[in-house]
């Protein structure tokens, strides 16, 4: 546990190895090392090669034939090839406002939902086995439920909007409807993961700050703009990175609900990358595709973190 | 308050980046999948296959076959591999179902075979492929090791469209085309004859629907994907367009034609001929819709009639409601309309390590003994000649007397950047029929992806 912040009041005591030398501590490194070293030449095998390798492949001109890869020559073609193509524009763009506004709604209903959770005496256990019922399910099969209930013959959602005087419109062929559709489902299924996490950080909050606020006559509403939201913040932060990199990745609901359709109107990044790479079998753009989303995600990510800590940190001067 | 925040803080940002590690694992995993055969290279490619194979009568072979019909025991694959068995007992087929989705199927298949696999070793494949397998040599050039007579048994036009630069890559399983299907008793309700004309079938479904003796009029395949380029190139066709050049160096999908293909296309749906969920339909939908007697005309495959009129398959309707015949046209333009043409060809892996054996059971499949099963038993198009013209077979199905009628128009499959081409027509297409752009519009959008497609090197394009 080094310390990594660079303000003193944040820095984390180093735990101390009472009654240990130094000698020992090398000694159980090392050994700590050759006992993962199997398991991270694994690692490196499955995982980080073929990553660098879809890296090497998203600046070559990729040609694939029985016998494997040629790649000839360092490139920037494929991602100029991106840059001036209107459909990997149009992906982007989808999936950044697919992500943004479902993580939102996402936060904004899960910390209700745990905010409820927390106060229930009874049956808590039952109302989060249920809960999670949506978030366990796998997402094609979820998919497939929700293309059902959107169907434009035999749907329930198009017999009630129809039942409610706002005529039938294809939900899944049509353009926005199918995106405010895919949302839905991608919001039912993922909010009980946000209630969840937001729950644990809700639960492990200290009650003396709540009691302080209470003899200090704050008021419920105000107890939780102005100690509950803040106290949760590092928490909120981990539910919106794991939700960023989630549906930043966007692929099985659209691949099975709307297969990218109407037109492109819901072809996300990722299954641009699919078409790109099984379809056409382009491995170059394809890989470029995949290599530039993955460096979005991160430099996403990275932002959302400094903005929390920026927060954070106001918050503690 | 700081005391709190500043150690979780801590903790979140070590996270942090490891999470925005995992970010990257997970993006990159769609590509790292394809990488897997980087350094592998499986024995034999096409230029090492043998240029006059022998064929073997013994051995075992893997063939990779997606669900065609029947189930269990009739299993149309699996009655195929017994009767195959019998007659060559020493040959032992192993079936490894794949995937019905056919852009899935053609993942996989890519994936293992430029993996350098030597399974499956004979693999079903759809006949627009050939161009793409054959440029990225995932098949092996078939008449590169079988003789030139072998060919003369298939119906006309098959062989040329499973050829890529010369060499034969496909052998012909079974053909699909499209056909238009309706209900003979609401015609003769409304004293209607079997429409003709594009015009007239639209005419005809309004008024069927008006009058109040069906849900639907006409349904067809208009969901984003294949099936929508097959029904939107029979339109085109009749109107008069072409998708491209014949060389395919250049798309020629900004016509006159193809706007005209599309702006009906639209009408359909805008006129209440056809629903506006026809956007949304494949052909199992389109199937179950006219199959529960729920629309008063179809355009599906071959497969239809059977599956309409067969309780098992879900269809509720009897043979005399429901008539075949082929497709209708623009009016004005020769009879009949065009044809759409689909199928599956036989391939084999160029890594298989029994090319004798494979050569035997694909050639046996292309014999009247299984030819016979697939036709008179199972209801499909036989690719061969022989059996097509056979009286037996010809009784078996009304559609079959059918096809020797209907006018064929394949699609633009003799370039390996058709997947890209076809996505460019379908979305563009779909677009245009959800109404988020006009058919103009769609006409020139997909002009521009397909020319993007079609200029795009051999490393391809989105």
């Amino acid at each position: 546990m080094t310390a990594l912040s660079s303000t003193p009041e944040q820095m984390v005591a180093e735990p101390k190895l009472v009654g240990r030398p130094d000698v020992n501590r090398q000694r159980l490194a090392r050994m700590g090392w050759a006992f993962t070293a199997p398991a991270l030449l694994v690692i490196a095998a499955v995982t980080i090669f073929p990553i660098v390798y879809s890296v090497v492949m998203s600046f070559n001109n990729v040609t694939v034939t029985g016998n494997g890869f040629s790649l000839d020559g360092f490139t920037f073609s494929n991602y100029n090839l991106l840059i001036h193509a209107s459909l990997w524009r149009d992906a982007l763009y989808f999936t950044l406002y697919y992500t943004l506004i479902t993580v939102v709604v996402e936060l904004v209903i899960g910390t209700c939902i745990a905010l409820v959770l927390e106060r229930l005496a009874a049956g808590r256990g039952w109302m989060m086995a249920l809960l999670l019922i949506p978030w366990s399910m796998i997402t094609v099969i979820n998919a497939e439920l929700w293309a059902y209930i959107y169907n434009g013959t035999y749907g329930v959602a198009d017999y009630i909007l129809n039942a409610l005087g706002l005529g039938s419109p294809v939900i899944l062929g049509t353009p926005t409807p199918a995106i405010i559709g895919l949302m839905i489902a991608d919001i039912w299924k993922t909010t009980p993961f946000v209630a969840i996490i937001v729950l644990a950080g809700l639960v492990m909050l200290p009650g003396d700050v709540y009691e302080a606020a209470e003899m200090d006559g704050a008021s419920g509403w105000y107890t939780f703009w102005h100690v509950t939201l803040p106290l949760l913040r590092p928490t909120i932060a981990l539910a919106v990175m794991f939700r960023v990199l989630q549906a930043f990745g966007l692929f099985d609901l659209p691949y099975v609900m709307t297969g990218g359709g109407p037109g492109t109107a819901t072809q996300s990044l990722a299954i641009l990358a699919y078409n790109a790479l099984f379809k056409n079998l382009s491995f170059g753009p394809g890989a470029a595709v995949a290599t530039s989303t993955a460096l979005l995600v991160l430099l996403g990510c990275l932002a959302t973190l400094r903005v929390f800590r920026a927060q954070v940190g106001q918050e503690g001067s | 308050m700081s005391r709190r925040s500043a150690p979780s803080q801590g903790l979140q940002r070590r996270g942090g980046f490891a999470l925005a590690a995992i970010a990257g694992v997970a993006v990159l995993a769609v590509s790292a999948c394809g990488s897997s055969g980087s350094s592998s290279s499986g024995g034999g490619g096409s230029s090492s296959a043998p240029a006059t194979a022998a064929t073997a009568t013994s051995g075992s072979i893997v063939w990779s076959a997606s669900p065609l019909t029947g189930t269990g025991a009739n299993d149309a694959r699996t009655v195929l591999i017994n009767a195959f068995e019998k007659q060559y007992p020493n040959i032992k087929v192993t079936l490894v179902s794949a995937p019905t989705d056919t852009d899935t199927n053609r993942a996989t298949l890519a994936t293992e075979i430029s993996g350098g696999s030597s399974t499956p070793d004979v693999f079903m494949g759809d006949v627009i492929w050939p161009a793409q397998f054959g440029a990225h040599q995932l098949a092996l050039p078939l008449s590169s090791v079988l003789p030139a007579s072998y060919w003369s048994r298939f119906a006309p036009g098959l062989v040329a469209g499973a050829t890529y630069k010369g060499q034969v890559y496909g052998s012909p399983l079974f053909e699909d085309q499209g056909f238009l299907y309706y209900r003979k008793d609401l015609l003769a309700k409304e004293g209607l004859s079997v429409p003709t004309t594009w015009e007239q079938l639209e005419a005809d479904s309004v008024k069927l629907v008006h009058a109040g003796l069906v849900k639907y009029g006409f349904v067809w395949e208009g969901d984003s994907y294949e099936g929508l380029t097959c029904n939107y190139m029979e339109y085109l066709t009749d109107a008069g367009g072409s998708p491209t050049n014949s060389s395919y160096t250049a798309a020629t999908l900004n016509s006159a034609a193809s706007i005209k293909a599309i702006t009906f296309m639209r009408s359909l749906i805008t006129s209440g001929a056809s629903p506006a969920a026809v956007t949304t339909f494949q052909e199992p939908q389109a199937m179950n819709t006219f199959g529960g007697g729920n629309a008063a005309f179809l355009r599906n495959w071959d497969y239809a009639y059977s599956a309409a009129t067969t309780a098992s398959s879900g269809g509720k309707l009897t043979a005399s409601q429901v008539g075949v015949a082929p497709l209708p046209t623009f009016a004005g333009e020769s009879q009949p309309g065009y044809s759409n043409i689909g199928g599956w060809n036989l391939y084999i892996n160029p890594h298989s390590k029994n090319v004798g054996a494979d050569l035997t059971f694909l050639q046996w499949m292309s014999s009247p003994a299984a030819q016979d099963i697939l036709s008179e038993r199972y209801g499909f198009i036989s690719t061969v000649t022989s059996v097509r013209d056979s009286a037996a077979v010809k009784a078996s199905n009304p559609v079959f007397a059918v096809v020797p009628t209907t006018r064929l128009t394949p699609r633009p499959a003799g370039t390996p950047q058709y997947p890209a081409l076809s996505t460019a027509i379908y979305q563009n297409v779909n677009g245009a029929l959800a109404g988020s752009t006009s058919p103009s519009a769609a006409a020139a959008a997909m002009q521009s992806a397909a020319s993007t497609a079609l200029s795009s090197t051999s490393s391809g394009g989105l």
